[in-house]
C-alpha cells in the first residue's frame, strides 16, 4: 500500500516549473519525450485518452499468463510439470498436475477476460465523450481523447469539464464560472472559477482565440488539487495564476453559459488522475495466508524429499548390489540415483500441495459475491439498486472488518438538508405532518412561488404567517428571505436558489414557501415578495458568516424607510448580544438544546431596529473599514461586531442533516461488533461532531480530545514510550474519541507523505476557530481531561523508566503513538482532509496495525481512500459514479454495510475458514500415505494410488461437499447473525483459521493417513487372502476408498447446514467417483491405452472381498470416532466456561449501563452549547464578498452610491453584441445578471399577473378574506378570540405567547419536565452563569396559558 | 460499470430460497443424545465383528515352512548366478499336527523382495500382456530386447524376475508310500486379469505367433511353454504368470501358488500326517538376505490366518463403548447440574 503513494511523491517532489504550455501549438508540445520504461520514449505531454483496462486483444494471452504465474503457485505447479516432463524423474502420471492446473487457468482468465472486457467498455465512454476544441478558427465537437495540451475548449453549460484547463473567459460578468466539484471533492455546492483579467478582455471571440499565443509555465502534474502556481506569459507580459483560475477535469460547469479554457494537464496528468492512486491488487489476509501455508507445506515437502532421498541412497546400494532383478533398473552411481529421486520424491509430493484449492476458492469467492448481489435485502428500491459485490476475491475479508474509514456526506448523511423545526418567539413549530401523509395535496397551494418540496408544514404556523397579524413571525421569515447570500436564477419559471451552503439554501427555501420568496437581488437591493406583495429592501451592509463570526448579519432599510438590522447566527454568538434576557430567550435556549439533544443544526435568529442616528454614526465607520488596505478583515469585524449589539431574539431554526436510513442504528451494532469507526471528511469538524453525535458514533459521555491534547500525548509518548505506553494502557477502559484536522494529520504523516511541508500553507485561516472552540471547551469535558492527565502521570511516577529498545525515528515513533492512541478510542473523526489525506490515514492504520480495513464512500474523493483500504465499499449515491467505479463493493445505502459485513462477511469468513481448514485436511489425509508408502517401496517414489485418483481426488471426487461448504455452510442464520454481533469478532482475530488451526488440520490429516494406510499393512502381513493377496493396486484402493470415506464422513460431520443440495453434493461426489473409477478402470479404455489405465477392475476386486470391505469399515470408524468425541468434550469444555462468563458480563453490564444513561442525563446540559449550532460552524463564507463589491452584480440602476473596488462596466458586455454576430460562435446568453436586469423591470407587469392570480388564491385583497378565513382554519373557536385580542391589547413579549404556542409546549412540558428534574439533582452548578430556574419556564407559561 | 443500462425491468434480485441463502434446512447439530447413539451402535457392531472374527480366525488353520535355510545348498548354488542351468532340488518334510478342513491353498511367500519400486513395477508392456501388440516392448526398459536385439516377450523386469521355484507336496501316508498330493492350478488369479487383462494372442499355435521373439534372461522356458498340458493356462495366460505380474505392496508378500484338489485321501483337506515339499530350488534370495517359504492355510469367508482384524474390531469395538459410557456419564451429571450439554 505504501508502494501505491511513493511513485507519487516522487514525482511532487518536483515542482520546479517546468511545464511549459504554449496555447494553440500542438507541435511545441509533441516534440518532447521523457525516458519512460526501458529504452522507450514516452510523450512528456499526454494525450486526454485514459485507458483504465489491463489488457488489449493481444496482450491478453501472455500478459495474463504472466500475471498468473505471478503467483507462486502457479509457479511452483509449472515447475513441476516441466520436471515431470523429464522422464528420468518423473513419478506421476502426466495428466495429474497438468489438467488442475489447466483447469485453474482457464477459469481466472476467463474471469479477468470479463473485468477487462468491462473496463474497456467504460473508457471508450469516458474517451468517448464530446467536447468542442477550437480547430483552426472554429470550434468543433471533438471527442475528450482528441485534446491535447495547449487546445482551447469551450465549455457550455452542465457540461464536464475534460481536462485540467486554466479558464480564459465565460460568459459571466467579472469573468466568472460556476463549477460544481461533487465529482471531486464531494461538495454539491456551488463553487467559482475567476479568469485572468485581461485573458478575458482580450479573448472574446474565436478568431482572438486562435491567434492567443500565451504560454503558461507552472508546475509538473501532481496531485495536490487545491493547490496549483503558474504564470501566463502573454504578449511579453506575465500574469500570475493559482488554483482559482484552473477548472479541474471532473467539474461540471454550472450557472455559466460558456466558458473557454486552455487545456495545461491532460489524461493521466490530470490532478484527480493522480490523485487516483494506482490500481493493485487487493489481496486478503486469508489469501496471503494461503499463499504462506503453500510454501510452508512446499518447504516441509522438500524436507521430507530430503529425508525419503536420504533413505533410498541407503537403499540404493543394496538395489545396485544385492537384488539380482533390479540391477539394471539402476545402472548410475548411487549419488546421481539419489539426485534423480529426489526430484522425483518433490513431484510425487507435489499432489500434496493442494493446488485444486486454489480453483475451488476461486469459485467459492465467485459464488459469495453472488450472494451479495443477489441479496434481497441490500436491494435498494427508490434507486432500484441491489448491491454488488465488483471484487470477487473479498469475501472472506469481509468478515475480518476491524475499522471502517466512512466519509460524510453523502455516506452517512443523504447531504438533504431540511428544514425541521423551528421556534419563534418561544413557540416550537413542529412539522404536523411526520410520514410525508399531506405531501400528496400540496398545503402551499396558497402561495404561487412555492416548490411543493417541503416537507415542513405547521398549521399554526401557517395560519399565523397568512394572518400577518404576528410580527414576530413576519420578522421571522422576513429575515430568512433577506438574510443570506444566496443567489437565485429563473429557469422555467421557477427560482432556482444557488447557496454557499444546502443548509442556506432550505432556510431561503422555508422562507419561500411560507410567502416570504427571495425574488432577486441587486448589489445593494433585496427583493421579496411578501405574501404577494413585493417589496424592496436597500441594503446598506452586508455582513458575510465567517468561522469567526459565526453569524451573518444584513443591515437594510426596509420601503418604510426604516433601518432593520437582520442577525442569524451560532446560538452562542446570538444569546451573548441579545438586548434582554427574558422568559422567551430562556425557553428559546431549552428549545435550542432540545434541537441540538436531537442532533439538529440550529441557528439563532434576532433583528434589531436601527435608529436613523445610529446608523449615521455608524456608516462612516464602516466605509473606513472597508477601504482599509491593511487588518481590513479585522477591522470590518469590530465595525459589524458594534452593530450587532442589542438585537431581539426572533427565534430558532432546526435544519436536519438528514441521515441515511438506519445509520445510528447500523453503527451502533457494527460497534458491538468491535469494529471501529472513523470518519472522515472534508467538512468542518463542528459538522463532523454533530454528525458524529447524531449517528450515535460519539456519545455524551465520551471523553473527546483534539489536536492539542493528542499533541501533548504524542509528545510525551515519544519523550518516554514505555511508561507512555503503559499510560495508553490505563487509558484503554476510558471512553475516548478523536477529532484530528487535516493540519494535525499533514504534520502527522511525514513518513507517509514526503510532500514539501511549505506548500501547505491554508493553517492560518483555521487557527483562530480552533482557539475559540478550546477556550469554549465544556466544563466536565475540561475537567474529564485533566483526570486523564492525572491517571496518565500517576502511572508515570509509578513506573521506573525504561531505556527503549526500538530506535525508530521519531515520525515514525509518532505514527505509531498516534495509531496506538486512536485504536483505543472509540471513534475517531478526521475532519477537513484530502482525499489524499484520506487514503494516507487508512495506510497509516494498515502501516502500523495488522488490521483489515474498509473505506466506505460515494464520492470522487473517496477514490483513493476505497483503493487503499482492504476493503472498498460505494455507495451507489447522488455524487456520480466514480467511487463505485473503483470499489470492491457497491451499496446503494450506508445501512447495508450491516448485513454485508455482519451476514455475508462473517459468513464468507467462515465458510472459507473452514473450506480452508477441511482441504488442508483432506489433502493430508489422502495424500501424505504416499510418504508412509514410500518407506515400504525402497524409498523409490512409486506412487500409492492411481494416477487418475491422484488427479481427479481434489478436483472431483472430494470437491461438491468442500464446495457446498464454502458456498452454502451457515452455522448461524441471517437474522441470529445480525442479532449477535459479537460473534464477528471472531474474524478479527483470525479465529477460525491461523497456523494453529492449520497445525491441527495437518495433525488431523497425517493420523487419518497413517491409520488407512497402516491398518491394511499390518492386515496384509497377518492375513492370507484367496486369489492375490495384498498386491499393490489393492492396497492403492484400499486406502483411496479408506481415505476417500474418511474424509466425506469429516465432511459430514462439519456442515451444520444441511439441505437437500448438501446430500446431492456428497452423493454426487461419490458417485464421481464411482462413475471416473469404473470409467479409467474399465476394460474399453484399457484397451485404448493400457499403460494409462493400468488399474483394470482393481476397486471392483477390491470390494467384493469382505475382508476389504472390513478394513475400510474398520478404518472409517477408527477415524472418526475420537476425533467426534473429542468435538464433544472440547465443546463441552469451552461452553461451559463461556456461560459462566457471559452471565458474569450480564450481571455486570446492566448497572453499568444504568450508571451511562445517569451520567448522560446529568451532562447533556453542560454537553449541549458546545455542540450547538454547528450550522453556524460548519457555514462557509458565502458570496456576499462578490454581493457587495458588485463582481457579480449589476448596480441597481439608478444608484451611484457605495464602494467600489474593481471599478469595471464588464467589459465582456460590451463584446457581447459583436460577438453574437459571429455565427461559429456559441451565443453568448445573456448573463445571470442581465437576466436580473430583466426581471427587475419586469416587475411591474409581473404584479399585474400576480394580481390575476392573486383574485384567486386570495392574496391582494388579503383583509376580508383573511377574516373569513380565520375560524375554520383554527377548530376551536373560542380561543382564537381569545388569541387576536391578546394580540391586540398586549405589545408584550408575552403577547405572543398565543394559543398555538401554548398548545406546543403543553405537549413538550412533560420532556421538560423530567429534563428539569433531572437537572435540578444536579449537584454541580455552574457559578459564573446563574441562570433563572429552569423549572419555572414551562410553569409560568402553563399558569399564563390558563388564565 | 460506469452507465448503469437503464433497464425497464426492475434489477430487484429473485426471491428465491437459493439466492436468498434460505434453503429449507436441518441444523445438524451432534446433540449428546445423537453422538451417544453413534457411539453405542458403532461399539456394539465393532465388538461383535471383532468377535466373529476372532472365532473365524480361531477356526482357519496356517502352517509357514522357511525353506531358505532348510535348502541351504541350492541357495548357495544360486547365489552365483553363472549356475542358472544347474538344477538344485531339496525336500522340506514336516509333519502336520491338526489336519486341515476344507479347501487349502498353498501360498509362497517371499521375505525382503521388492515388488513395488517405481521403475520395477513401471517396468512392462500392458498392451503385449494383452495380447493386443505381442511386439510392443517400448515400455520395458530395460529388459526390451534381448542380447542378438529380438524383442523379449514378456519383456521388463517384472517377468524377468518371476518366482520360478517349483513346489510340490507329497503325504507320507506311511514310510513308504508317497502320494503326490493333488493340487490345482487354476482359480489362483482374480477372474479380471485371467480373463481381461491377459490374453493370448488369438491363435492356435502360440509357438509360431511368438516366434522370432526371445524368452526373458531369466527364464528357462519360452512363455508358450509355461504349461504345455493345459492350453488354457499357457503363455500370458499361465496363472502362476498372472500372479506373480500382480506385483506385490510390501516386501513381504505371500501369493497362491496352487490349491488342493480335493479328492480322494483329501476330500476333507489335508490329514494330519507327515508331508514333504519337493522343491526345485530356483530362485535366489539369500544375495539380498531374502528369504522364502511356502504356507499353507485354510480359508474361512473373510480370508485365512491372523487376528489382527479382529482383534482391531474387538478393541475398538470395546474402547467405543466404554467412551460412550464415560460421555453418557458426564451428560448425565451435567444435566443433573442443569447446564445442558453440547
Amino acid at each position: 500500500m505504501d508502494a501505491v503513494h511513493l511513485g507519487e511523491d516522487l514525482e511532487d517532489k518536483d515542482t520546479a516549473f517546468t511545464w511549459v504550455v504554449k496555447a494553440n501549438n500542438r507541435a511545441y508540445h509533441k516534440q518532447f519525450r521523457e525516458k519512460g520504461f526501458l529504452c522507450w520514449r514516452q510523450r512528456k505531454y499526454k494525450g486526454n485518452a485514459i485507458h483504465t483496462a489491463k489488457y488489449n486483444f493481444f496482450s491478453f494471452l501472455p500478459l495474463n499468463l504472466f500475471e498468473q504465474f505471478h503467483r507462486t503457485s502457479n509457479q511452483y505447479f509449472l515447475l513441476i510439470i516441466i520436471l515431470q516432463s523429464i522422464p528420468e524423474i518423473s513419478t506421476i502420471p502426466w495428466f495429474t498436475l497438468f489438467a488442475p492446473l489447466v483447469c485453474l487457468l482457464v477459469i481466472r482468465a476467463t474471469r479477468d477476460l470479463v473485468d477487462d472486457i468491462g473496463r474497456h467498455r467504460s473508457d471508450k465512454i469516458v474517451n468517448n465523450r464530446p467536447c468542442q476544441i477550437l480547430r483552426g478558427k472554429s470550434f468543433l465537437w471533438r471527442k475528450w481523447k482528441n485534446l491535447c495540451v495547449g487546445d482551447v475548449v469551450c465549455l457550455s453549460k452542465d457540461s464536464i469539464v475534460p481536462a485540467d484547463m486554466l479558464l480564459l473567459a465565460s460568459t459571466e460578468p467579472s469573468s466568472l464560472c460556476y463549477v460544481e466539484t461533487a465529482d471531486i471533492d464531494g461538495e454539491t455546492n456551488l463553487k467559482f472559477r475567476q479568469a485572468l483579467v485581461v485573458t478575458h478582455h482580450e479573448l472574446t471571440s474565436p478568431k482572438k482565440m486562435a491567434s492567443f499565443q500565451g504560454t503558461v509555465t507552472c508546475e509538473e502534474p501532481n496531485s495536490r488539487m487545491h493547490h496549483f502556481v503558474g504564470t501566463l506569459e502573454w504578449n511579453s507580459r506575465k500574469y500570475p495564476l493559482d488554483i482559482g483560475n484552473l477548472l479541474l477535469r471532473g467539474c461540471k460547469i454550472r450557472n455559466t453559459d460558456t466558458c473557454y479554457g486552455l487545456v495545461i494537464y491532460a489524461g493521466l496528468d490530470t490532478k484527480i488522475m493522480k490523485n487516483c492512486g494506482k490500481i493493485h491488487l487487493k489481496r486478503t489476509k486469508l489469501d496471503l495466508l494461503m499463499n504462506r501455508l503453500v510454501i510452508l507445506i512446499f518447504m516441509s515437502l522438500v524436507v521430507a524429499s530430503l529425508v525419503l532421498t536420504l533413505g533410498f541412497a541407503l537403499m540404493v546400494k543394496d538395489f545396485q548390489g544385492k537384488h539380482h532383478y533390479l540391477f539394471a533398473l539402476h545402472t548410475w552411481t548411487a549419488a546421481m540415483e539419489s539426485f534423480l529421486i529426489f526430484w522425483g520424491f518433490l513431484i510425487l509430493l507435489s499432489v500434496m500441495v493442494p493446488m485444486a484449492m486454489f480453483i475451488i476458492a476461486e469459485f467459492i469467492y465467485l459464488g459469495n459475491s453472488f450472494f451479495i448481489n443477489w441479496d434481497i435485502n441490500m436491494y435498494y428500491e427508490p434507486l432500484d439498486m441491489p448491491a454488488k459485490a465488483r471484487s470477487t476475491s473479498l469475501n472472506d475479508q469481509l468478515g475480518q472488518v476491524q475499522y471502517i474509514f466512512s466519509d460524510k456526506t453523502g455516506t452517512l448523511t443523504q447531504n438533504i438538508m431540511t428544514f425541521k423545526k423551528c421556534c419563534i418567539n418561544g413557540c416550537i413549530y413542529d412539522s404536523d405532518d411526520e410520514h410525508g401523509i399531506l405531501r400528496k395535496r400540496n398545503p402551499y397551494a396558497w402561495n404561487q412561488f412555492a416548490d411543493g418540496k417541503l416537507l415542513f408544514y405547521n398549521k399554526e404556523l401557517e395560519y399565523l404567517v397568512r394572518g400577518q397579524q404576528d410580527a414576530m413571525v413576519q420578522e421571522f421569515w422576513r429575515l430568512l428571505a433577506i438574510c443570506h447570500t444566496v443567489m437565485v436564477q429563473e429557469k422555467d419559471h421557477q427560482l432556482l436558489y444557488q447557496a454557499a451552503s444546502p443548509d442556506e439554501e432550505a432556510l431561503v427555501t422555508a422562507a419561500r414557501n411560507f410567502g416570504y420568496v427571495f425574488l432577486s437581488r441587486t448589489q445593494d437591493t433585496i427583493t421579496l415578495v411578501e405574501l404577494g406583495e413585493e417589496r424592496v429592501y436597500q441594503v446598506l451592509a452586508m455582513m458575510d458568516f465567517n468561522s469567526v463570526r459565526k453569524r451573518m448579519s444584513v443591515l437594510v432599510r426596509n420601503p418604510e424607510g426604516s433601518i432593520c438590522l437582520y442577525t442569524k447566527g451560532a446560538d452562542t454568538v446570538i444569546l451573548e448580544r441579545l438586548q434582554k434576557k427574558g422568559a422567551v430567550e430562556e425557553t428559546t435556549e431549552e428549545v435550542l438544546a432540545s434541537f441540538a439533544e436531537q442532533t439538529l443544526r440550529t441557528l439563532c435568529l434576532a433583528y434589531k431596529e436601527v435608529e436613523e442616528e445610529e446608523y449615521k454614526q455608524w456608516e462612516p465607520k464602516h466605509l473606513e473599514a472597508t477601504l482599509l488596505l491593511q487588518n481590513r478583515a479585522q477591522a470590518l469585524h469590530q465595525v459589524y461586531n458594534k452593530m450587532e449589539q442589542n438585537l431581539q431574539l426572533l427565534g430558532a431554526t432546526a435544519i436536519e442533516d438528514k441521515l441515511q436510513d438506519g445509520v445510528p442504528e447500523t453503527i451502533k451494532c457494527l460497534k458491538k461488533g468491535n469494529i471501529k469507526m472513523w470518519v472522515l471528511t472534508g467538512d468542518k469538524p463542528e459538522t463532523a461532531v454533530n454528525i458524529g453525535f447524531a449517528c450515535k458514533l460519539l456519545s455524551q459521555n465520551m471523553l473527546i480530545l483534539e489536536d492539542k491534547d493528542i499533541n501533548r500525548l504524542l509528545e510525551n509518548y515519544c519523550r518516554n514510550e514505555s511508561e507512555q505506553q503503559r499510560a495508553f494502557k490505563v487509558m484503554t477502559h476510558q471512553n475516548m474519541a478523536l477529532i484530528i484536522n487535516g493540519e494535525f494529520l499533514d504534520q502527522l504523516l511525514l513518513s507517509l507523505r514526503k510532500e514539501p511541508r511549505a506548500l501547505v500553507q491554508n493553517a492560518v485561516v483555521d487557527e483562530v476557530p480552533q482557539e475559540v472552540g478550546l477556550s469554549r471547551m465544556d466544563f466536565l469535558q475540561a475537567r474529564r481531561i485533566s483526570q486523564m492527565w492525572r491517571t496518565i502521570g500517576s502511572s508515570l511516577t509509578q513506573s521506573p523508566s525504561v531505556t527503549s529498545k526500538i530506535q525508530e525515528s521519531p515520525e515514525v515513533q509518532r505514527e505509531r503513538a498516534f495509531v496506538e492512541l486512536a485504536s483505543r478510542c472509540q471513534a475517531v473523526i478526521c475532519c477537513r482532509v484530502t482525499p489524499k489525506q484520506k487514503a494516507l490515514v487508512v495506510a497509516l492504520v494498515k502501516k502500523y496495525q495488522q488490521v483489515v480495513t474498509l473505506a466506505i464512500g460515494d464520492g470522487a474523493n473517496d477514490v483513493n481512500m476505497i483503493k487503499t483500504a482492504d476493503i472498498g465499499v460505494g455507495l451507489a449515491g447522488q455524487e456520480g459514479m466514480q467511487a463505485v467505479q473503483n470499489s470492491d463493493y457497491v451499496l446503494a445505502q450506508f445501512c447495508y454495510l450491516q448485513r454485508l459485513l455482519l451476514v455475508h462477511g462473517r459468513w464468507s469468513y467462515m465458510r472459507v475458514c473452514k473450506f480452508l481448514r477441511y482441504f488442508f485436511y483432506k489433502t493430508v489425509a489422502s495424500m501424505m500415505a504416499q510418504i508412509w508408502f514410500s518407506m515400504f517401496s525402497g524409498f523409490t517414489a512409486q506412487p500409492l494410488y492411481e494416477g487418475w485418483f491422484l488427479a481427479l481426488f481434489n478436483l472431483l471426487y472430494s470437491t461438491l461437499p468442500v464446495l457446498y461448504m464454502g458456498l452454502f455452510e451457515q452455522d448461524l442464520t441471517a437474522e441470529k447473525s445480525l442479532k449477535m454481533p459479537e460473534l464477528y469478532m471472531a474474524g478479527q482475530k483470525d479465529e477460525l483459521f491461523n497456523y494453529s488451526v492449520f497445525l491441527q488440520a495437518i495433525f488431523h490429516g497425517a493420523l487419518t493417513s497413517f491409520i488407512n494406510f497402516y491398518v491394511p499393512v499390518l492386515l496384509s502381513s497377518d492375513i492370507s487372502k484367496f486369489g492375490a493377496s495384498s498386491d499393490y493396486q489393492s492396497l492403492g484402493v484400499l486406502v483411496a476408498l479408506s481415505g476417500l470415506l474418511s474424509i466425506t464422513l469429516e465432511v459430514i460431520l462439519i456442515i451444520k447446514y444441511w439441505t437437500l443440495l448438501c446430500v446431492v453434493s456428497i452423493l454426487l461426489s461419490l458417485g464421481s467417483y464411482v462413475i471416473m473409477t469404473s470409467l479409467t478402470q474399465s476394460l474399453w479404455l484399457y484397451k485404448i491405452s493400457p499403460k494409462t489405465f493400468p488399474f483394470l477392475f482393481a476397486d471392483y476386486n477390491v470390494i467384493t472381498q469382505p475382508a476389504n470391505l472390513l478394513v475400510i469399515v474398520l478404518n472409517v470408524a477408527v477415524n472418526t470416532l475420537p476425533v467426534l468425541a473429542l468435538r464433544m468434550i472440547l465443546r463441552a469444555v469451552k461452553q461451559r466456561p463461556k456461560k459462566k462468563g457471559k452471565e458474569k458480563e450480564e450481571a455486570e453490564e446492566e448497572p453499568s449501563e444504568e450508571a451511562e444513561v445517569g451520567t448522560t442525563a446529568k451532562v447533556l446540559r453542560r454537553g449541549i452549547p458546545t455542540r450547538r449550532s454547528s450550522y453556524a460552524f460548519s457555514h462557509r463564507e458565502g458570496y456576499a464578498d462578490l454581493i457587495t463589491q458588485g463582481t457579480i452584480l449589476r448596480r441597481s440602476p439608478g444608484d451611484i452610491s457605495g464602494d467600489t473596488i474593481l471599478e469595471s462596466p464588464n467589459p465582456s458586455e460590451e463584446d457581447l453584441p459583436s460577438s453574437r454576430k459571429e455565427s461559429i460562435f456559441s451565443p453568448r446568453k445573456i448573463s445571470i445578471l442581465a437576466r436580473m436586469k430583466r426581471q427587475h423591470r419586469g416587475q411591474g407587469s409581473q404584479e399585474e399577473v400576480g394580481t390575476d392570480a392573486g383574485s384567486q388564491t386570495g392574496k391582494k385583497p388579503a383583509p376580508q378574506r383573511r377574516d373569513a378565513q380565520k375560524p375554520p382554519a383554527s377548530d376551536g373557536s373560542a380561543t382564537s378570540p381569545a388569541v387576536t385580542s391578546l394580540q391586540a391589547s398586549s405589545s408584550d413579549d408575552q403577547a405572543f405567547h398565543s394559543a398555538p404556542s401554548e398548545y406546543t409546549l403543553a405537549s413538550q412540558s412533560e420532556r421538560l419536565d423530567v429534563r428539569t428534574a433531572s437537572l435540578r439533582t444536579l449537584p454541580w452548578k455552574d457559578p459564573a452563569s446563574p441562570r433563572p430556574s429552569l423549572l419555572q419556564v414551562p410553569a409560568k407559561k402553563h399558569s399564563h396559558s390558563s388564565s | 460499470m460506469e452507465v448503469m443500462p437503464q433497464y425497464d425491468l426492475s434489477r430487484l434480485p429473485e426471491n428465491t430460497a437459493l439466492k436468498q441463502q434460505k434453503l429449507p434446512a436441518h441444523q445438524l447439530d451432534l446433540s449428546a443424545s445423537v453422538v451417544l447413539c453413534i457411539f453405542f451402535a458403532t461399539g456394539v457392531f465393532c465388538l461383535c465383528m471383532g468377535v466373529v472374527l476372532l472365532l473365524s480366525a480361531k477356526s482357519t488353520k496356517e502352517l509357514e515352512i522357511n525353506y531358505t535355510n532348510i535348502c541351504a545348498n541350492c541357495a548357495q548354488l544360486r547365489e552365483d548366478s553363472s549356475n542358472f542351468d544347474k538344477e538344485c532340488t531339496c525336500s522340506v518334510p514336516f509333519y502336520l499336527l491338526e489336519k486341515m478342513e476344507g479347501n487349502v491353498y498353498m501360498y509362497y511367500k517371499l521375505y525382503g523382495f521388492h515388488q513395488n519400486l517405481y521403475r520395477y513395477v513401471l517396468s512392462r508392456s500392458n498392451s503385449q500382456l494383452l495380447g493386443k501388440d505381442i511386439w510392443d516392448v517400448k515400455d520395458c526398459s530395460p529388459f526390451q530386447m534381448s542380447h542378438n536385439n529380438t524383442p523379449i516377450i514378456p519383456c521388463g523386469a517384472i517377468a524377468n524376475s518371476i518366482f520360478n521355484d517349483t513346489i510340490t507336496l507329497s503325504y507320507n501316508l506311511n514310510s513308504s508310500i508317497h502320494i503326490k498330493v493333488p493340487m490345482l492350478k487354476s482359480g489362483l488369479a482374480w477372474l479380471t486379469d485371467k480373463y481381461v487383462k491377459f490374453q493370448n494372442p488369438r491363435t492356435s499355435d502360440l509357438a509360431s505367433v511368438f516366434a522370432g521373439s526371445a524368452k526373458p534372461l531369466h527364464w528357462t522356458k519360452p512363455i508358450y511353454e509355461l504349461d504345455t498340458d493345459d492350453p488354457g493356462n499357457n503363455g500370458f495366460v499361465n496363472e502362476d504368470f498372472i500372479v506373480w505380474m500382480r506385483t506385490a505392496a510390501f516386501p513381504t508378500f505371500k501369493k497362491l501358488y496352487r490349491r488342493l484338489k480335493r479328492v480322494d485321501y483329501f476330500a476333507e483337506g489335508l490329514p494330519a500326517g507327515n508331508y514333504n515339499f519337493h522343491i526345485s530350488y530356483n530362485f535366489p534370495v539369500t544375495m539380498f538376505h531374502g528369504e522364502k517359504s511356502v504356507v499353507l492355510s485354510t480359508l474361512t469367508w473373510i480370508g485365512g490366518g491372523g487376528i489382527f482384524l479382529g482383534l482391531t474390531y474387538t478393541v475398538t469395538g470395546a474402547l467405543t463403548l466404554l467412551a460412550s459410557f464415560a460421555i453418557l456419564t458426564i451428560h448425565l451429571m451435567l444435566k443433573r447440574t442443569k447446564k445442558s450439554f453440547l
